[in-house]
């Protein structure tokens, strides 16, 4: 693909998602780039940053690592494995917790 | 298949909102849920709408990988960790169930399941993926208590294995293909008396039950003979004895067909056509008891018919291809589909077939007859094992069916096998270089069309280049001396035939790498002109180089007896120049020139198949298509002008007085006698009929109506011949 293609598409996608009001997008904003651990409903858990989320709520995670239970005898053991890049789809997310202070945390708990 | 499990037991459920514990939270930080926060916010925003920060980039993150794709996924949790852990819960019990009936039923659904894997594996996926998906296989000693499955497991597991040793060898699997990985699977070598005895045994047995069925009336009768039947019902006894029976016999028959196949030396084809023969009569004995199976009671689930991977429609047992996902094979994270039963059936029934072609090969010492034999089994797209089989056949340790070096190939070729024995000739660097490239070709060959065309064209700069070399060198030593009267010493003679047949081996590979091309679907109508207008070309070279041969051979017999007629010797000049397989050659040439001026004299007079330029031209197309042959210098002095200049001035009506198509049909009508005993190429003289015929009259009427006429419709289309277009007229 053309670089000028490339730019053209991000360009697209800018002007979408930068100008939304809403006070709980604004919060939402506020969690970028901040380590979040993401289960999944086969029990594996993603910790990365936080890069992107859609409207579905399909989120991206940076620098990913992955961490497995490698048996179900003994749950504190985890295999881990970076994968950098990835795309969680909301429909196997089974939670989502994000590393923050505790002042950040008592604002969330507001929400819930 | 195992099902799936759900949660996790202590260290964070999944259900449960605390993180584990092992994943702590950052230095004087904590987790926070944040899965409300998300879902608020999400309904505020638009569709399409994004939140990400100033560093994101969609084009990157197109290329994030999808969790729980199995695409892209290779950590997805689905089911056991460990085979233990499968066997543990009970996913492959021994024996498959204490009601006799049923664990008959579900064996032979293992039985039919790894059938279905077997033949997935061949048509190209992952053994750790198929076959070794099932538990039974990969932990066989529990399989010992119950001797029909572990008779059928024991020879799955020889058989795999010599597969895997004959690929391997023979290396007809492509560089990234996964067939032979066979890494952390348990695979090794049983020694194989022991094993069909076992086999053997277990076979008598069940035939003993047969027996004892059948010799009694199907009433509640006990039976005269002290042997235990098979299961509870006696009804049933006859079918599932027959179910069982045939299909260990296939397995043990083509165990047996693929060590004798191997062993062409001896009566080992004989042997192998005999077991060929057998197998194919067993998959039909498995075919007729399919209704049978079919249409017991069943306590297992039934799968889709289409789809289904056993006889009875249900699914089998004892199977779960995750568990080599975490073992040492580096496969790829996707699941392989499993082929249907019908279509394993297919499969083998078409495997057994090239088999049987392999065991009628006559092991024929001419190198042309050898080429004519590849092409011709090609034909019928054999499968990756079928194709690895003929490779092993025609070379073994560097020989020619493992017996015959090449040097004395070529000394054959050049009709001079007694300078075999010389040793200035096997040592000749052109001979020897000449030997190595005739066995990358026949390996070449031997390949699938893709991988033979690419292989073909790079094989394509060493054969020119040799070609070359010999020429210059010959010019050198020789001059131009080569139809002097003069006694030819017997060094100008080898050189002399060397270099001419380099120069028609060269060119019969690049007709060869143009066909395929017409096989691979590479080439658009629109290209057509030029590529039939280049294989006319290829093909006018090939013809002379096969004459000049001809006659360079009949040459030097002339002068080699004194008294010997001039007539005789002109007489042999031109047989040689006229034989069956330059007649033949000629209608390609005259087919292909044909085809070429029709396409230009359409493109000239009317719009019809003129190249759109939207991303290439014509040229940087041309250059494309034939950039290996134009490196090879395969002819001198062609280009993209040559090309052009020779269509620029194309008519329809002079493309008819030209009658190219109508001499094809007088040249064929003499050919059909000298291939009486030749099949195949009575099959191509019928094709390469219909096709002239029909081109014939297609010509005619876009000459009677006018190629400018708007209401014409001019297609050409592969219906007769693999690489020979039809041209079809259709008035709008």
């Amino acid at each position: 693909m053309e670089e000028s293609q490339v730019a053209a598409i991000d360009e697209f996608h800018t002007q979408l998602s930068t100008n939304n009001s809403s006070p709980l997008v604004g919060k939402l904003k506020k969690l970028l780039y901040k380590r979040m651990l993401i289960g999944v409903n086969d029990s594996r858990y993603f910790l990365g940053v936080f890069h992107c989320i859609d409207k579905q709520g399909n989120i991206i995670l940076q620098e990913a690592v992955e961490y497995r239970i490698t048996s179900r005898s003994a749950p504190g053991l985890a295999d881990q494995r970076c994968l950098g890049l990835i795309l969680i789809p909301a429909a196997c997310r089974s939670s989502c917790h994000v590393d923050c202070s505790i002042e950040e945390k008592m604002s969330l708990m507001s929400l819930s | 298949m195992a099902t799936n499990h759900s949660g996790v037991q202590g260290g964070g459920d999944v259900y449960n909102s605390s993180p584990p514990h092992f994943i702590p939270p950052g230095d004087g930080c904590v987790w926070a849920d944040a899965s409300s926060l998300i879902d608020a916010a999400c309904k505020d925003l638009q569709e399409g709408e994004l939140v990400h920060g100033e560093n994101f980039s969609l084009f990157a993150a197109m290329s994030a990988l999808e969790i729980m794709d199995p695409k892209m996924d290779s950590g997805i949790e689905n089911g056991y960790c460990t085979v233990e852990e499968a066997i543990e819960a009970g996913a492959a019990p021994v024996p498959l169930s204490f009601d006799r009936t049923v664990d008959l039923q579900r064996t032979i659904d293992v039985m039919d399941h790894l059938f279905s894997c077997e033949a997935t594996w061949h048509k190209g996926s992952i053994l750790a993926q198929t076959v070794f998906s099932c538990i039974y296989l990969l932990r066989l000693e529990r399989t010992s208590p119950h001797p029909i499955l572990n008779a059928y497991c024991r020879i799955m597991h020889a058989t795999c294995n010599e597969v895997i040793k004959s690929i391997s060898n023979a290396r007809t699997h492509e560089e990234e293909d996964l067939f032979v990985m066979a890494y952390g699977l348990p695979l090794k070598d049983e020694d194989n008396e022991r094993l069909h005895a076992f086999l053997h045994s277990v076979e008598e047995t069940i035939s003993r039950k047969l027996r004892a069925c059948k010799a009694q009336p199907s009433s509640k009768k006990k039976q005269v003979e002290d042997v235990e039947p098979l299961q509870t019902n006696p009804e049933l006894e006859e079918g599932y004895c027959r179910a069982l029976l045939c299909r260990l016999r296939f397995r043990k028959y083509f165990d047996l067909t693929l060590r004798h196949i191997r062993n062409w030396q001896g009566k080992g084809q004989s042997m192998a056509h005999k077991y060929i023969l057998t197998c194919l009569a067993e998959l039909e004995n498995m075919r007729k008891n399919e209704m049978f199976l079919k249409s017991q009671p069943h306590i297992s689930c039934k799968d889709s018919p289409e789809t289904s991977t056993t006889a009875s429609g249900c699914k089998a047992i004892g199977f779960d291809a995750t568990l080599n996902a975490k073992s040492l094979s580096p496969a790829p994270p996707r699941a392989a589909k499993i082929v249907g039963w019908h279509d394993a059936l297919a499969y083998f029934e078409k495997l057994l077939h090239d088999f049987d072609i392999l065991c009628s090969f006559s092991f024929d010492p001419i190198l042309e007859s050898i080429l004519q034999f590849v092409v011709q089994f090609q034909k019928s797209k054999p499968d990756l094992v079928a194709r690895a089989y003929l490779q092993l056949l025609l070379i073994q340790s560097g020989k020619l069916y493992g017996r015959e070096f090449f040097h004395e190939v070529i000394a054959r070729v050049l009709l001079l096998p007694d300078v075999a024995k010389d040793k200035a000739f096997h040592q000749n660097e052109f001979v020897v270089q000449l030997g190595q490239l005739l066995i990358v070709l026949l390996k070449i060959l031997c390949t699938n069309s893709a991988w033979q065309r690419r292989k073909l064209g790079k094989t394509l700069q060493d054969w020119s280049v040799v070609s070359i070399q010999l020429e210059l060198a010959y010019n050198r030593e020789f001059g131009e001396a080569q139809n002097s009267s003069a006694d030819e010493g017997l060094h100008a003679k080898v050189s002399k035939r060397l270099f001419l047949w380099a120069q028609e081996q060269t060119y019969w590979i690049a007709s060869r790498f143009l066909q395929l091309g017409f096989e691979l679907d590479l080439y658009s109508p629109w290209e057509y002109c030029m590529v039939y207008w280049y294989m006319s070309v290829v093909f006018v070279q090939l013809l002379e180089k096969i004459q000049l041969r001809s006659i360079a051979n009949i040459d030097t017999t002339r002068q080699k007896g004194k008294k010997k007629r001039d007539n005789h010797a002109k007489d042999h000049s031109r047989d040689a120049i006229f034989s069956p397989s330059c007649l033949l050659l000629q209608c390609h040439v005259y087919l292909c020139e044909g085809l070429a001026m029709v396409l230009a004299a359409l493109r000239n007079e009317g719009s019809a198949f003129k190249m759109p330029n939207t991303f290439n031209s014509e040229h940087e197309r041309f250059i494309q298509h034939f950039e290996l042959l134009l490196r090879a210098h395969l002819p001198e002095q062609i280009s993209f002008s040559s090309f052009h200049e020779s269509i620029l001035h194309a008519r329809v009506s002079d493309v008819v007085r030209c009658d190219y198509f109508k001499e094809i049909q007088r040249i064929t009508t003499s050919l059909k006698g000298s291939f009486a005993e030749a099949p195949e190429k009575l099959l191509e003289i019928r094709q390469i009929e219909q096709v002239a015929e029909r081109n014939r009259i297609a010509l005619n009427v876009i000459n009677q109506l006018g190629a400018s006429d708007p209401s014409l419709r001019v297609s050409f289309e592969l219906t007769h011949h693999p690489y020979f277009a039809v041209v079809v007229v259709k008035r709008s």
